[in-house]
């Protein structure tokens, strides 16, 4: 899929653990690992809100365009 | 003596019978709540199984008849005129022999293809209805989605060898060879065949796109 999720990137940056992102966000564990492994086929504007309002970051350093 | 007729006197054999309609009053009744209840709990599960034990008996039913078909095919074709006339269930062709020794494999062979094509079928069912394997939880699975795939495919391929059986008797009755009916033959029900090939497709198609759509909700994060 051409669409690549930075989540681990942005996650390593904040020095956050998956563990504690999942508590935070208020997503399952295995929710949360389908969108880091990139299995995952789409993803809610609540969930991206919340995961950015967590890392203090931007939709587009989680997610990244590749041809 | 005196104590046995006693026993077996009027009122003490009143009495024993009253205690045994009681009794099997109270096992019907006992019967009866607990069957409802499991039935209502688990009522598609108990369909599953009925049609897993009735699947497991067509399924030898319909191996026995493809060995068989295959079995006296192979068999008159070795053994020669005089016993085609008792081919499998009684079928007489030893007309179809004495005409043609080719033609006689031709015919047996598509009969035998449409035997071992059914048996297939019912070997996928018990394949996949089978209770330990089933999974209620999540039924729209790719694995079922396979099966009527598989199933759909199996019965037009069915239905095309059946019609072409058809075809080829009509042609042989045409050149003067005396030949048993069609559902002797267990060529009959062509167009029923396809016509479930065809329902099975498009049932599938809508299965497919179900499993996808199911797929990509729970892959949606």
């Amino acid at each position: 899929m051409p669409i690549i999720v930075n989540l681990d990137v942005m996650m390593a940056k904040r020095k956050m653990s998956l563990n504690e992102l999942s508590e935070k966000v208020d997503l399952t564990l295995a929710n949360l690992s389908i969108l880091k492994t990139g299995k995952a086929k789409a993803v809610r504007f609540s969930t991206l809100e919340a995961i950015c309002k967590v890392l203090n970051c931007q939709p587009g350093d989680i997610l990244e365009f590749v041809e | 003596m005196l104590q046995a007729a006693s026993f077996w006197d009027v009122d003490n054999f009143y009495q024993i019978r009253m205690y045994f309609y009681c009794l099997s009053i109270n096992i019907y009744l006992y019967l009866l709540c607990h069957l409802k209840h499991l039935i209502m709990k688990s009522r598609t599960n108990l369909v599953l199984k009925i049609l897993y034990i009735l699947s497991w008996i067509i399924f030898v039913g319909v191996c026995i008849e493809a060995g068989g078909s295959i079995f006296s095919a192979f068999y008159f074709l070795y053994v020669g005129d005089k016993h085609a006339r008792t081919f499998w269930v009684g079928n007489d062709l030893s007309s179809l022999y004495t005409y043609g020794r080719v033609h006689f494999f031709a015919e047996t062979l598509l009969i035998s293809i449409a035997s071992v094509m059914k048996a297939c079928i019912f070997y996928l069912i018990i394949k996949n209805l089978d209770p330990k394997k089933i999974s209620m939880s999540q039924p729209f699975s790719k694995e079922v989605g396979r099966l009527i795939f598989n199933i759909s495919y199996l019965s037009l391929f069915i239905g095309f060898i059946s019609l072409w059986g058809v075809k080829y008797k009509e042609w042989l009755v045409e050149q003067g060879v005396k030949m048993p009916e069609i559902q002797y033959l267990r060529l009959g029900g062509a167009d029923v065949w396809l016509f479930m090939g065809v329902i099975l497709f498009v049932l599938a198609q809508i299965f497919k796109r179900g499993i996808e759509i199911q797929t990509e909700n729970e892959l949606t994060v």
